[in-house]
């Protein structure tokens, strides 16, 4: 990664003695520690500037497994969060987490291995039920796994079991760790792309589009499944050839058939959200586009806009491979009709049809 | 911290009355003196002409930070901040606390909303140019649409201010209107000051014979146009379909706020029950109307 270094770590009481603290701590000897309460703001941590040098210790009290955030206006998929931690030291632009954690620091739960046994008690009293969990939406899946080795001990716990997949999402190349383990089923490794100018442009600290596809590839030849995120999509002139450039480095380096699904969303956002990208990034051009106030009070692009840019991605998905589980994040019915030909109609129906990829590609 | 004031009615109690409230100062290192309470009434004594008044001097190593509460304090029990003299105070506070702690204990007696935005907002006033915090304290111009304008440059800056402070805009009109000159100037790669500039709203400037309220509804008409020139689009289709239909007088479709929801709503609007029903009976009859939420997905957006 470009440019990542932890200055200093911060270890909440309560987290001194857990496992995970301890192997962060080995990795990083000489990062000097302070002891801090939870709930308190160290003098470094500056919520504003988000201090993504500091590595902030916590003895996690909340839910580790928690549905996604979805909203009752717009067909979500039901996914869950597997929650290890918040923040990451990639700085795009327009992360939400801005305004939506709004707690300065990378944020890592060091009780979570201890956790697991709650979690797989979820799991397996649902026996019936496909569990698509993931690591990826309060921080990236990768990028820090080299110090808390969240993979070495996530991927035997997910693999074992018959009604879950464990999706890791990153944009980081950062794939070691997982083509060192000897565990493969029920993983996907999943990246967030876009196009070359916007990774320039907005995804900081982030891989380059290319050492995406190319650590896609190498994970997909040791045997992963893979997914692919185009979210958020930006609207620019040119998008379309940017986009086009994305695909066709897909094409290139990916072999579809073991794609268990790309989602494709539109950049959407809170006002709060808004202001914090204003203040940290003033010469972004993201909020150019024509935004109106969606349902669920994020602000969209103006439908025949999404309906655009879905409609002409997919196709051009479509011709790469017609079985690529291609869904929509957060859109309604009606745009989902428009731009992709067919709608689930409804968050349940769009579940069934992202379990019934599971089940397609990793088998009963 | 005086910033903006009428100083004609000091004047004219000094100058009947005297000075019943003495001034206090604070001897600096080069035995010059500092006003830390008092500041208008001295230049009210100024320009009376007189060669002197009664002050208070402080002690020598009376600390700057109690100054400056003795000097907030005097203030706020005679008059009323204006929102530059705000952002001074708040300015000087920072110097000697933490932003949370001004944010906690300050900016609520000054009667400022106590969240960290609206502080950096008022923050930023001092350093913007004369004109701008003259309209700030006199509040023609919202304080935030000048915080807005310290992200310009200074051509910019005046050129904002000059357009919300010649005609009557309301503060949320100008936070509007300045939001979207912004953004189009960003998509366009122009200065806010071309987009200000360019023809359409210069015309309607120019345009004697329309008053100030409606030359500010056209500007924001005109700005919103070239924001959001796919939607406008939408919604010039929407209304030119409905007109086309030829709905009983009375009777209005309103599509839901930016075409985002599917749902539309059917306003009739009748006095007597029999009018109703005629209405009703008549729309039933009416043809097209089944493609009235087909009206607006023409748009070509740009």
């Amino acid at each position: 990664m470009k440019g990542f270094r932890i200055r200093r770590i911060l270890i909440e009481r309560g987290a001194e003695s857990d496992s995970l603290t301890k192997r962060v701590l080995d990795e990083l000897p000489n990062a000097p520690r302070e002891h801090v309460e939870p709930y308190e703001l160290a003098p470094c941590e500056n919520i504003e500037e988000m201090d993504k040098e500091s590595l902030r210790i916590i003895h996690f009290k909340g839910e580790f497994l928690k549905p996604c955030p979805g909203t009752k206006r717009y067909i979500c998929c039901g996914y869950k969060i597997l929650n290890v931690g918040s923040n990451c030291p990639l700085d795009c632009s327009y992360c939400y987490l801005q305004s939506y954690v709004n707690q300065p620091s990378l944020r890592i739960f060091s009780n979570l291995q201890e956790n697991l046994d709650v979690i797989g008690d979820i799991i397996d009293s649902s026996p019936d039920r496909i569990f698509r969990i993931g690591t990826g939406e309060f921080t990236d899946s990768l990028s820090l796994d080299f110090l808390t080795g969240w993979t070495d001990f996530l991927l035997p716990f997910f693999s074992r079991r018959k009604n879950c997949v464990l999706e890791l999402k990153t944009k980081t190349s950062s794939i070691k760790s997982l083509i060192a383990s000897r565990y493969r089923k029920a993983i996907v490794v999943a990246w967030s792309l876009n196009t070359p100018r916007i990774i320039a442009n907005e995804e900081h600290k982030t891989a380059t589009l290319k050492r995406r596809i190319l650590a896609a590839q190498e994970c997909q030849k040791a045997g992963f499944f893979l997914g692919f995120h185009f979210d958020p999509l930006l609207y620019y002139p040119g998008w379309e050839a940017g986009y086009e450039q994305t695909v066709q480095l897909l094409e290139r380096y990916i072999a579809p058939e073991s794609v268990i699904w790309i989602s494709l969303g539109s950049f959407r956002y809170m006002p709060s959200l808004k202001r914090a990208i204003k203040r940290r990034f003033p010469g972004t051009n993201i909020f150019d586009g024509e935004f109106v106030a969606g349902l669920d009070g994020k602000f969209r692009y103006f439908k025949p806009i999404r309906v655009e840019m879905y409609g002409k991605l997919s196709e051009r998905l479509d011709k790469w491979h017609h079985d690529l589980g291609l869904y929509l994040c957060m859109e309604s019915d009606d745009v989902w009709r428009q731009s992709l030909g067919w709608s689930p109609e409804n968050s349940e129906n769009l579940c069934s049809y992202l379990d019934s990829r599971v089940r397609k590609l990793m088998g009963d | 911290m005086s910033f903006s004031f009428d100083l004609e009615p000091l004047k004219a109690s000094i100058d009947r009355f005297g000075v019943l409230n003495p001034p206090y100062l604070l001897r600096n290192s080069d035995s010059h003196f500092t006003v830390v309470v008092g500041y208008r009434r001295l230049l009210a004594v100024r320009e009376l002409g007189w060669s002197d008044t009664v002050c208070q001097i402080l002690p020598d190593d009376f600390p700057p930070f109690e100054a400056l509460l003795l000097n907030l304090q005097d203030n706020l029990v005679h008059r009323r901040l204006n929102s530059v003299e705000k952002g001074m105070v708040l300015k000087r506070l920072t110097r000697f606390l933490e932003k949370e702690e001004v944010l906690a204990n300050f900016v609520p007696i000054l009667g400022i909303p106590s969240n960290r935005q609206t502080l950096e907002q008022f923050l930023g006033l001092e350093e913007l140019e004369e004109a701008i915090r003259i309209s700030v304290a006199m509040e023609r111009l919202s304080p935030r649409v000048a915080a807005l304008m310290g992200s310009l440059g200074r051509d910019d800056r005046l050129r904002m201010n000059d357009l919300f402070t010649s005609l009557k805009w309301s503060f949320n009109q100008q936070w509007e209107a300045a939001q979207w000159i912004v953004e189009i100037a960003s998509r366009e790669g122009r200065s806010a000051k071309d987009v200000i500039d360019e023809g359409e709203i210069v015309g309607v400037l120019d345009n004697e014979r329309v008053n100030n309220p409606q030359k500010v509804k056209s500007i924001v008409k005109i700005l919103r146009a070239r924001r959001f020139p796919s939607l406008v689009e939408a919604e010039k289709l929407f209304k030119k379909g409905l007109s086309g239909l030829s709905l009983p007088s009375g009777v209005n479709i309103i599509p839901a706020p930016s075409f985002e929801g599917i749902d539309y709503k059917l306003e009739i609007v009748f006095t007597k029950g029999g009018e109703l029903k005629e209405k009703v009976a008549e729309l039933s009859h009416l043809s097209g109307l089944e493609k009235v939420t087909e009206f607006w997905k023409g748009t070509e957006h740009r």
